[in-house]
């Protein structure tokens, strides 16, 4: 409680600080809720400027962007089908047919005060847990367990975003192979920037380096989106749908309570996992929602209690996501592993020791997520207020703004055109990716835990004398290990079985 | 080609075999192709590390295994899944498929959208030789004319208003080193214009 009222008084004692504050919230918001770019896209073109901020500023403003742009994502999935960030993607299920029904007004209401209740929870659960997590991860993780912590993350978020388990697998392969470029984590060899294949010689500098996982994100996110609009507007299918500004009753907030307290708990539970966090938990919520109602035809249709899952759980997992980050050193998501690339831009490892070596930077990282998430209610309702006046803007308008800005922020973070090159390839193969149902989740994911993924197997493996049932003398090592072959098990007979049932239905 | 059956309550169900092989087929073609040819390429970095035994290329060549191993899983999963699923009863067909068939596009269409994919790779290929400043006002007006928008004030107006706040945030603001061109004359012209935008800076 002390620290906490510390980091409050040197985030709100630091004008800089509050300016920071103040604009990670309202861009997180924006640009969450401007269709065509996401949180992540502002995060990716305010990433190269941290170099130039404190630690503190960057981390913090970062921790805002997270909790003010999961909340903004739901806005475009609500009124444009469009899910800010992938864990927005259950709030279209219900939040865009209650647009399409002239209800937007309820669909964001309910958004903003669900996103505000889970993340508030969760950044009390967040300060009251980290701390505990962080001392007893001394102790119990070693390169086995953050190997297995990160297979049971993919195994888990495989198939999150695409349209079959085999295409959400593929895709975390895809990421993981890309990741492989550059050099190898265990003795600095080159891999795949030379050689030859066939008789074709081929090098490049710039593959040496490997392939930054920014342009990536700014090309599968911000430009595929606007490939993908652009296409609709070529064949003439892109309606603007309707917006109004009633909110949920109380008496309809009452009937959803249930509902909550669970997304709640199953928001903060899968936001610890690395590699998912708000993703999984939006669905889990979502998906238990529906197992749990009285009328689960409903769902789909413009369900309020749709909305009020997805979004109550994936801000339930913002601050959740935050504990293997700061105890752990792992991202659970795109923002997050931003977060840890400012932790490495500006020489700090996140981890175990960030809790001795910089309790400022965590105590105030906590204080912002708390009041941002408080802040949301308020700014929420003026945004709802507002978004429907740039909503009237035409997306046509909005398109060159947007390439500019991913443009710019590609290049910007190491000067380099090529960067700009990856991102506008990233763009072109992710609209194809959307297109065919490969996740381009799936790959960024894989992208940004391969090399952490490689490094912890080659140390586990020379830990363990190569021997692969190691894994299995260490308790937490095998429980996640026996859980992520479990977790693919179970989706494969899933999606068997689900083929058997329609075979059924259809015989 | 496609195989048709009587069901009992005189609907008419209708296999569809064609696509069978095709589309899953190619892809699965296209990932073993790209997991063949960067298994072939591993060989060029199949070096020995001092102690760690897979060595630099252990690591890619289980990734490039993996890809082959979950292609050929959804090959096997499509292919049984299509020929056990049954399209639609016939009476329906017809119209659902007249909602789900893509629309005709005129050649202006295919054009626009082939444009909407070219335009920025044209715009990086042309940045670093006359420079940002210079490229970027064409590459505004180009992807609004290609998104349709034929006002002239709207494509003056938001021309302006998005290269002025690039200009105003990212030069003047945050002194972003963008590319000015390599041929001289544009190289002087963008370094005017980023003269202009930093005036009493």
């Amino acid at each position: 409680m002390v620290e906490f009222l510390n980091g409050t008084l040197t985030l709100f004692g630091d004008p800089t600080a509050v300016m920071l504050f103040g604009l990670g919230l309202i861009g997180g918001m924006l640009f969450g809720a401007i269709p065509g770019v996401n949180m992540l896209t502002l995060g990716a073109v305010l990433l190269p400027f941290t170099i130039n901020m404190e630690p503190n500023h960057a981390v913090m403003l970062f921790s805002v962007i997270y909790c003010a742009g999961v909340f903004g994502g739901a806005i475009t999935a609500i009124l444009f089908n469009i899910p800010g960030a992938p864990e927005n993607a259950p709030t279209c299920f219900d939040g865009y047919p209650m647009t399409v029904q002239g209800k937007s007004g309820k669909a964001i209401g309910a958004a903003v005060s669900c996103s505000a209740i889970g993340g508030v929870a969760s950044a009390v659960v967040m300060m009251a847990a980290t701390p505990l997590i962080a001392g007893w991860a001394v102790r119990a993780f070693g390169p086995q367990e953050i190997f297995a912590l990160i297979f049971f993350g993919l195994a888990v978020s495989a198939s999150v975003g695409a349209e079959t388990l085999w295409k959400g697998w593929l895709s975390v392969f895809a990421g993981l192979m890309i990741a492989t470029i550059g050099t190898d984590p265990v003795g600095g060899v080159p891999r795949f920037n030379g050689g030859s294949l066939m008789g074709f010689e081929f090098s490049s500098y710039y593959l040496s380096a490997g392939i930054h996982f920014i342009p990536m994100i700014l090309g599968f996110f911000a430009v595929s989106e606007v490939f993908v609009q652009a296409m609709s507007i070529a064949e003439g299918k892109r309606k603007r749908p309707k917006a109004n500004l009633e909110f949920p009753s109380l008496l309809e907030f009452w009937s959803v309570r249930f509902t909550m307290l669970r997304s709640m708990f199953l928001g903060f539970f899968a936001g610890i996992l690395p590699g998912i966090g708000a993703t999984l938990a939006a669905f889990l919520g979502y998906s238990q929602a529906v197992r749990w109602s009285k009328t689960p035809e409903r769902f789909g249709k413009g369900e309020l209690a749709g909305v009020v899952a997805s979004e109550t759980a994936n801000n339930s997992a913002t601050g959740a996501a935050m504990i293997p980050l700061l105890a752990l050193g792992l991202p659970g998501g795109a923002l997050t592993a931003m977060i840890m690339g400012i932790f490495q831009i500006h020489g700090m490892e996140p981890g175990p020791l960030i809790f001795i070596n910089s309790s400022d930077l965590v105590w105030v990282t906590f204080a912002a997520m708390f009041w941002a998430n408080l802040c949301i209610v308020a700014l929420g309702w003026l945004q709802t207020k507002t978004v429907v006046h740039i909503l009237n803007v035409p997306f046509r308008w909005l398109a060159p703004g947007i390439l500019l800005l991913a443009t710019i922020g590609a290049f910007a973070l190491r000067n380099l055109t090529i960067d700009v090159w990856v991102m506008f390839l990233a763009g072109a193969i992710g609209f194809f990716l959307r297109r065919t149902g490969y996740s381009a989740a799936g790959i960024v994911l894989g992208l940004i835990l391969g090399k952490l993924g490689e490094s912890a197997f080659a140390k586990s493996m020379q830990l363990m004398d190569y021997d692969f049932l190691g894994f299995f003398s260490r308790p937490i090592a095998a429980f996640l290990l026996v859980a992520a072959v479990l977790t693919v098990a179970s989706s494969i007979w899933n999606e068997v079985r689900g083929h058997k049932l329609q075979k059924a239905l259809m015989d | 080609m496609s195989s048709s059956d009587n069901r009992p309550d005189g609907q008419t169900l209708t296999v569809s075999i064609s696509p069978l092989f095709s589309t899953p087929v190619l892809e699965w073609l296209f990932w073993l192709v790209l997991a063949g040819t960067l298994y072939a390429l591993t060989d060029n970095f199949d070096e020995p590390i001092a102690e760690y035994r897979f060595g630099a290329s252990g690591w890619p060549r289980v990734l490039c295994a993996a890809v082959a191993f979950g292609a050929t899983a959804q090959l096997l999963y499509k292919l049984t899944r299509k020929h056990a699923m049954p399209v639609e009863p016939s009476g329906q067909s017809e119209n659902q498929a007249d909602e789900a068939a893509p629309p005709v596009l005129s050649l202006g269409s295919k054009l626009q959208r082939a444009g909407v994919f070219a335009t920025p790779f044209v715009y990086l290929y042309v940045m670093p030789e006359i420079g940002f400043y210079v490229a970027t006002p064409f590459f505004i007006l180009a992807i609004l004319l290609l998104l349709e928008v034929r006002s002239l004030k709207a494509l003056a107006a938001v021309t302006a208003v998005v290269y002025g706040l690039v200009l105003l945030i990212f030069t003047r603001l945050f002194y972003v080193a963008l590319p000015v061109g390599r041929i001289e004359s544009f190289y002087d012209l963008n370094n005017w214009i980023i003269g202009l935008v930093r005036i009493g800076m």
